[in-house]
């Protein structure tokens, strides 16, 4: 057979990878802030571009699609053109792919720093970007899949299935949860409303985890881990096996988001029962991650690069038995809405991810430059205090997280709350919350030694843009068959049938979890009395949103005595029908405001003490860490948006009165007027027009239909 | 046949060996290798299997009993009345309880009970009235003046059923009869102490402690 002669573009992988890094350093300083900014609430500097609502989605969108996606895209430029031998399909798809990429996650930071928002976690950005994203998503796929149809090999080794099932999954996910009605340029309803939304988002939020976070990194892991050792997979079998179990069984998990919430019990159940299926097609990965350093382990022992992937592979093996307990209903009563959650995913993070992608820089950069890494040592101390530092990080937000929750659930004998006043709570967490920090800053700096590594090595080296290969031509079907072939052989080599059936796998469970929400009443019983915001208070809503309020409060009081006696009435299904988008939040770091607004209820509070607290929460409680809000008693209502505001939720099916979009601003002012007088007549006076009287209408209108009337059936 | 066309297969670099020379394990399809990646032939791991198999039954025996059988202790909102009555019952008897001690006990002292009250106090008052009851939207407690009256009476009935309209909540539900005399003999123990930043005076001037 004769050789063919090519060369693979190592262009694109180096960009990646030098986009990894820098992203990597803003996705950690944005992270350490936020870790700061919660008990020093003066971090945010008194801007309003810059407080926790929006530094915390900079943060989480950084760290997933700029600095894992990049990384992510480095593993596939490199290893997909080495294990298919072949080049890149195509030079200008693979810049659009990057340039695009890199401009997407510009258009990002800017966006979500200045308020634009869909609020719905890691799903933030404003419909112009989904848009873009999908675009830039199918560029990277054609030329993904045109290169793995132009490949020399016969058959497809695994890390290619992850990267597969990772596309199309991504694509899926993205393009259902982003489905919106524009109300502007930047600003935007999603589709769903309250629990369907929820139930949407979560599919999309979980899965992002799985399908983001997880299948592209154990492809990463399937070909670095045996490059970096020289050691062969451990088994092949087991690869099958935990590929399709873990994509199949994946996209049901997604209602554990939402335990004890007002999603019905079947979904719950789902979201547990597919959570602790998951346990052992997990393991199967970190398995035969770990099983391929079989003798190997003297290398571990020397190589700083090894030691990051054993790190990395263990992490992901303790987050992945976590996630399963944390999914068991009597666990997740416990760890939902506490730091319990945010110490669990660091694990993930800062272990799977993060170690896993210095490792591959550390080995791939030096190779990229034809060169050697400039300080192993350097390297080494990076491993250590990497290590150090997620123990630094996890640690305490394990401890603060049960501590809080026992706190909220601690009655005294009388049968009272035993701490009513939720700050109390949060007294407790100062200390763990500085530590937390202390690891964050230990684990940036670990990054920072990187950069200076990888910069020396950079500039000792001459980068190596084209490196020749040779292979020989695909053979022809008929050459390919055998008879002995396995199924699974026969689909290693039909790529786009590979496609399809994981298509089919990942489809199946979205499709049982969604529909019925739609097509079966008694998911979502009705409640009469919920009736749609009133235009101002949409307006609030909106502002709720854009302040990013759903990072620090949840806006669902869980089915718990201790919660019915903190917050009142437990939530319904029906309460939330036109909420676009829900607001349950998934953290408790202020309390839940779901019944903020019940004035016989337990939290109510006078307009102008909202007022005050918006303003100013550390004069009205002096150990609050709420950031202050002074720009909303300043910055004036968008008053003329209002009507397409209206007809946008029209448009959803929020039903409106006909013509109601020429009222609205009547009752806009109106409502904003008797406010006003209110905050007057107790000595504080203000403009009707500014945002913080639209907040406060909207925060006194939280959980107050359904006491309004008996909730029928 | 099959031999054949794995020679044809191999790249030039591929070595000829067909299992592993450190666990003398075969590799997978014989001389398959992907950019210098070999697979081992390795079975499943027989424990990793059971734990996969016992998941999934676990998980179906579970769907069944909330989606089949309902079964009480995993329907949430039977678990949630559940719960309610259980904790009815046990307030019930520690409402007995306590009634049988405190009879039994000497009373506690002013001391005592204005230090209770105070700890009440630094936890749910101070929001609305200021840490040393200064007034801050709710009013001072520590001038002559008052908007209900100053009589223990005066205030029990405001914190039993509050003052909604001007946010003030009632508090029967989060505070115990015993807490609440206590906070109001702490609150009555702050009139003339004049903390600074007072609120100005509101409602009308009582010359009688």
């Amino acid at each position: 057979m004769e050789l063919q002669k090519f060369s693979y573009d190592n262009r694109m992988t180096r960009n990646f990878a030098i986009a990894t890094i820098v992203w990597g350093v803003v996705g950690l300083l944005a992270g350490l802030l936020i870790a700061l900014q919660i008990f020093i609430p003066a971090m945010n500097f008194g801007l309003e571009f810059t407080t926790f609502g929006r530094t915390r989605p900079v943060h989480t969108n950084a760290v997933i699609f700029a600095f894992v996606g990049n990384a992510i895209f480095t593993a596939v430029y490199y290893s997909l053109q080495r294990l298919l031998k072949t080049r890149m399909y195509s030079e200008t798809l693979s810049k659009i792919h990057f340039w695009g990429w890199q401009a997407i996650i510009v258009a990002a930071a800017v966006t979500l720093l200045s308020g634009f928002t869909v609020g719905k976690e890691y799903a933030e950005l404003e419909w112009p970007i989904d848009i873009a994203i999908t675009l830039i998503w199918v560029v990277f796929g054609w030329n993904m899949f045109g290169t793995i149809l132009q490949r020399r090999t016969s058959h497809i080794y695994v890390s290619i299935w992850f990267y597969i099932a990772t596309w199309v999954t991504v694509a899926v996910l993205h393009i259902f949860n982003s489905l919106a009605v524009p109300v502007s340029f930047m600003k935007s309803y999603t589709l769903y409303a309250g629990v369907q939304d929820a139930l949407v988002q979560w599919w999309y939020g979980h899965n992002a985890v799985a399908f983001f976070l997880t299948t592209p990194f154990l492809g990463l892991m399937y070909y670095f881990v045996p490059k970096v050792s020289g050691r062969p997979v451990y088994s092949y079998k087991l690869s099958i096996v935990h590929f399709w179990s873990l994509i199949f069984l994946y996209i049901w998990a997604g209602p554990h988001h939402l335990l004890y919430s007002s999603l019905p019990d079947w979904l719950q159940a789902l979201g547990t029962t597919f959570s602790v299926m998951l346990i052992a097609p997990s393991w199967g990965g970190m398995i035969n991650g770990l099983l391929t350093l079989r003798g190997a382990w003297d290398k571990v022992r020397r190589d700083p690069i090894l030691k990051m992937f054993v790190v990395g592979i263990t992490a992901y093996g303790m987050a992945t038995f976590e996630g399963p307990m944390l999914s068991f209903k009597t666990v997740n009563a416990i760890s939902h809405f506490t730091d319990w959650t945010i110490g669990h995913v660091h694990i993930g993070a800062l272990g799977w991810n993060g170690m896993l992608t210095f490792g591959m820089i550390y080995w791939l950069v030096p190779r990229l430059y034809n060169t050697k890494l400039y300080s192993v040592k350097l390297a080494n101390i990076h491993f250590w205090l990497a290590t150090l530092a997620i123990v630094f990080y996890a640690v305490p937000l394990y401890i603060g997280g049960i501590t809080q929750a026992l706190m909220w659930k601690q009655f005294t004998p009388d049968g009272f709350l035993k701490y009513p006043n939720f700050l109390e709570t949060v007294a407790q967490l100062i200390p763990m919350y500085t530590i937390r920090a202390f690891g964050g800053a230990l684990y940036l700096t670990g990054f920072l030694i990187l950069v200076f590594n990888i910069v020396k090595t950079i500039q000792a080296g001459s980068f190596v843009a084209e490196e020749e290969a040779q292979a020989p031509a695909l053979h022809s079907e008929s050459e390919m068959k055998t008879q002995s072939e396995t199924w699974h052989r026969f689909l290693e080599r039909k790529p786009i049938r590979f496609l399809i059936f994981a298509t089919i796998a990942i489809l199946i469970g979205g499709v049982v979890e969604v529909i019925p929400t739609y097509l079966i009443k008694s998911n979502i019983p009705t409640i009469t009395s919920v009736k749609p915001y009133t235009p101002l208070e949409l307006q609030g809503r909106d502002i709720y949103v854009k302040e990013g309020c759903y990072n620090c409060h949840s806006q669902m009081v869980r089915p718990f005595r201790s919660e019915t006696e903190r917050y009142g009435e437990y939530s319904k299904a029906g309460e939330s029908v036109y909420d676009h988008p829900f607001q349950f939040g998934s953290k408790r770091t202020g309390p839940d405001l779901a019944r903020e607004g019940v004035k016989t209820g337990k939290l109510y509070k006078p307009n102008a003490w909202h007022y005050n607290h918006f303003i100013d929460p550390q004069k009205m409680n002096e150990a609050s860490i709420m950031p202050k809000y002074p720009w909303l008693a300043q910055k004036e209502i968008d008053i003329q948006s209002t009507p397409a505001k209206i007809r946008a939720m029209k448009v959803l099916g929020v039903p409106y009165p006909d013509n109601y979009e020429q009222q609205a601003i009547v009752d806009l002012k109106a409502q904003a007027d008797s406010i006003a007088k209110d905050l007057g007549a107790n000595g504080i006076q203000t403009d009707s027009n500014r945002e913080i009287i639209a907040l406060i209408a909207y925060i006194q209108r939280l959980g107050v239909d359904i006491s309004n009337k008996p909730v029928k059936k | 046949m099959h031999a054949n066309n794995d020679d044809k297969l191999k790249e030039p670099h591929n070595t000829h060996q067909e299992s592993d020379h450190e666990t003398q394990i075969k590799f997978f399809g014989g001389h398959e290798e992907y950019d210098g990646i070999k697979e081992l032939d390795n079975p499943l791991p027989p424990w990793l299997k059971y734990i996969f198999y016992i998941t999934i039954v676990i998980s179906f025996a579970y769907l069944t009993r909330l989606v089949v059988f309902k079964d009480e202790t995993i329907v949430q909102k039977k678990e949630y009345s559940k719960e309610m009555a259980a904790a009815r019952a046990k307030t019930e008897v520690a409402a007995k309880e306590d009634a049988v001690k405190t009879a039994s006990q000497p009373a506690m002292t002013q001391e005592q009970i204005l230090a209770a009250g105070k700890v009440t106090f630094d936890k749910i008052c101070y929001v609305c009235h200021g840490k040393f009851g200064e007034g801050l939207v709710g009013p001072n407690f520590t001038d002559d003046y008052w908007i209900h009256g100053n009589r223990p009476e005066d205030l029990k009935k405001i914190i039993v059923d509050g003052v909604i309209d001007k946010g003030m909540l009632s508090y029967k539900s989060q505070l115990s009869n015993k807490q609440i005399d206590q906070v109001i003999a702490y609150i009555l123990s702050l009139h003339g102490t004049n903390p600074p930043n007072q609120k100005a005076p509101q409602g009308v001037k009582v010359e009688k402690q």
